[in-house]
């Protein structure tokens, strides 16, 4: 009894399903990444926007350009999407210091600023390239969202990128940074985890990655076995959502069609 | 876009614009449901609830946040609602501070006893999970210096069980924040948000994650006809609507230019 | 070693505040309180590491002639807002105040603006009826933008009952499984973040 009443005062039986949910995800998580992974390989679906970075970088090169690359305003480091974002930065890095394009990395955060730093560093170092990376390239413009939005409009317009990299989270200046991309004529590839800023950058950019397609990108780019196996783990999971909204869809029309009041079992 | 200029469809729009403001001729709107739901659930709540009001936003957004910021604090003092303003954004903060000492001397509230306002806090997630444990250790001080413990007011207010709801005023994507992390004390949020940002709140309007919702200078215009007053949105729905049929005119102009351009095999 | 530890730490402090999550244990709430708290303080020294990079880029762009009037307005700004604010205060009517007021606001204002320009322009050049998928987009903006005019038109009820019903349904459908998807997308990541699998963030090692 006493061992029952502590286990309840430790443990909020309201959070219940969460916590079951949470430590399936893991699981799937875990096993896609130390067991699955070990099997055949697992390959990702075209995208058209990652198929196009690599062009992007060389259209940069080729016209002598820098390439400019933002995570948006609505990120911090903590973000997932930011994660996804330094993910791609590090593999565009990789190329621009191959060939020895400008990579230019305005942000609004200093700690993005600081881990930005480091991933393009490390990527210089990795291609045997250290000399060519630039620290003051990848600056803090301003933590004010319009601050932000011009400091990036005004560098775009000054150093006329050929090629700009829009990945993260972006709010009410996405449009206004891809529409001065656009005017610049440069080639505009974006993604972000804000479904309202999507309409936006698939109106004003050549190639446009939606939502999860950006968690993705990092695997589809490096060939990385991890982030793979994360994105394999999100497909079982997603699997087993739709499987779940199926159920419940079929049992509330029988239950409506019955007549009878509706259960809601669903609503954990 | 090379068929018309980029400078002249900004200049129709500009004109367009500052000839419907000079006009300042109130258009009467029809009222949506949303903002019937957020008014009728506002009215709902007994007199003397405390209510968190929440200015996240920035000053960029001013002439569209002002006229439904003011909405709801107006609505709010003529309920007799104890408010909490507080501002996850530094430049929200004076404008929020301002907005209610303005609106509360219109209703002769006194500081300390009907409202009360306690500034920015940084890192907007740890604040709202913070105040969800205790405001007064998330905020030591109100916005003025005075201690939490001498303000009549507070002397029952520990954390969300004591709050009613929390009234998001918000430009960007904040008041997903106050839902998800917010949400976790079960406490109720309402958003008044900008236009652009409406949608992205409405899946979470229709699982009752947010309670109700206002959205623009519209949706000001809206709660402005069901207060019985004349403001900025009202003032404001003549620009918008001429800005609409702009827009209207400039998709139809374009699918001309490009069905012509089709039908002469080349290329718009 | 120099990874370990911070791999170490991100570990820790993700399973404390995963396993916190669910209690409502005094010692569980109090150190959620504490880390929260910690977690804002921490995020005020951030501000130092951009104002010291701000100053030190700018500094040296100054000094290779690159874009110099705007980086010389940038600093400027930088160092006199601070400057204002602890020699007068930022009370009302305050140097501070005036500045926030008649230049920082009317500036973001006039960039957020821009964005109604900017959607004009977009409007124009992208919504064409190049196909049928592209025909339904524009349809169902044209509908939107008409429910949302307040024109005198014959049909003016069932415009916006029809602009409803495209907000609710197909609208909202579409992003619904966008945010699942983004969801998961978040989920993995984090977990790959607390579990160490993903460390990017510590500068590389893809």
């Amino acid at each position: 009894m006493i061992i029952l009443i502590a286990a309840q005062s430790l443990f909020n039986s309201d959070r219940l399903a969460t916590f079951l949910i949470s430590l399936i995800a893991i699981l799937i998580l875990l096993y896609t990444t130390y067991f699955q992974k070990r099997k055949k390989p697992f390959t990702i679906r075209k995208i058209n926007g990652l198929k196009a970075v690599e062009d992007a970088i060389g259209r940069a090169t080729e016209m002598a350009r820098p390439l400019l690359y933002t995570p948006g305003w609505g990120g911090d480091i903590q973000r997932p999407t930011t994660i996804a974002s330094m993910n791609i930065l590090s593999f565009v890095a990789e190329k621009t210091s191959q060939y020895d394009c400008d990579l230019v990395f305005p942000t609004h955060d200093p700690v993005i600023m600081s881990v930005a730093q480091e991933v393009v560093k490390e990527s210089y170092s990795r291609t045997g390239y250290p000399d060519r990376y630039k620290e003051h390239n990848i600056t803090y413009v301003s933590s004010s969202q319009f601050g932000y939005a011009a400091a990036v409009d005004g560098i775009i317009s000054r150093t006329k990128p050929a090629s700009i990299f829009l990945l993260g989270t972006f709010e009410a200046e996405s449009l206004i940074l891809a529409e001065t991309g656009n005017s610049i004529n440069a080639i505009q590839i974006a993604g972000t985890d804000s479904t309202i800023q999507l309409s936006f950058f698939i109106v004003a950019c050549d190639y446009t990655l939606i939502g999860e397609e950006l968690f993705a990108a990092s695997g589809y780019l490096s060939g990385n076995k991890s982030i793979l196996a994360s994105v394999q783990a999100q497909d079982i999971m997603k699997i087993l959502i739709a499987l779940f909204v199926i159920v419940a869809v079929i049992w509330a029309t029988i239950e409506s069609l019955n007549g009878g009041q509706l259960s809601y079992w669903w609503k954990f | 876009m090379q068929i018309l200029p980029r400078h002249y469809v900004f200049l129709g729009l500009f004109l367009l614009i500052g000839i419907t403001m000079a006009l300042d001729i109130s258009v009467d709107v029809k009222v949506s449901p949303y903002t019937k739901k957020m008014h009728a659930y506002i009215d709902s709540l007994p007199e003397g609830s405390t209510l968190i009001i929440s200015f996240d936003h920035e000053a960029s957004s001013l002439p569209e946040i002002r006229p439904i910021a003011l909405a709801m604090l107006r609505h709010s003092f003529q309920k007799n609602f104890k408010l909490i303003g507080v501002s996850l954004y530094p430049e929200g903060t004076l404008i929020g501070y301002r907005l209610m000492k303005n609106i509360a001397k219109e209703y002769d509230k006194t500081y300390g006893d009907d409202f009360v306002y306690l500034g920015f806090r940084p890192q907007y997630i740890a604040a709202i999970l913070a105040m969800g444990e205790s405001i007064e250790s998330t905020y030591p001080q109100d916005y003025l210096g005075n201690d939490y413990n001498s303000i009549p007011m507070l002397s029952n207010i520990q954390n969300y069980d004591d709050i009613e709801a929390v009234i998001s005023i918000a430009d960007g994507s904040l008041t997903t924040h106050w839902i998800e992390y917010g949400g976790q004390f079960n406490i109720k949020i309402l958003g008044a948000v900008t236009a652009a940002m409406v949608t992205t709140y409405d899946p979470y309007l229709s699982s009752n994650q947010m309670t109700a919702m206002i959205g623009g200078l519209r949706g000001a215009a809206e709660y402005e006809k069901l207060l019985g007053m004349k403001g900025g949105g009202s003032r404001g729905m003549l620009a918008q609507s001429a800005a609409h049929l702009y827009i209207i005119f400039l998709v139809i102009l374009g699918n001309i230019f490009y069905f012509r351009s089709r039908k002469k095999g080349g290329k718009s | 070693m120099n990874r370990q530890i911070p791999l170490i730490v991100c570990f820790s402090f993700g399973l404390v505040m995963f396993l916190q999550y669910f209690s409502n244990h005094t010692i569980s709430r109090s150190v959620n309180l504490a880390i929260l708290d910690y977690w804002q303080i921490i995020f005020a020294f951030t501000l130092i590491i951009g104002v010291v990079s701000f100053i030190k880029v700018n500094l040296t762009k100054i000094s290779r002639r690159i874009d110099r009037p705007y980086l010389i307005v940038g600093l400027l700004g930088m160092i006199s807002m601070p400057f204002m604010a602890l020699i007068w205060g930022i009370k009302a009517d305050s140097p501070f105040m005036w500045m926030f007021e008649n230049v920082q606001a009317p500036m973001a204002s006039t960039v957020f603006a821009l964005l109604a320009f900017f959607v004009a322009s977009a409007s124009f050049r992208g919504f064409r009826a190049r196909s049928l998928q592209a025909s339904i987009l524009l349809g169902a903006a044209l509908i939107i933008l008409l429910s949302r005019s307040n024109l005198p038109l014959p049909y003016t009820e069932h415009l916006s009952e029809l602009a409803d019903w495209i907000r609710n349904y197909p609208s909202m459908t579409a992003r619904r499984a966008i945010l699942i998807g983004i969801g998961l997308g978040s989920l993995t990541t984090s977990l790959r973040v607390i579990l160490g699998i993903e460390r990017t963030w510590l500068g590389g090692e893809r």
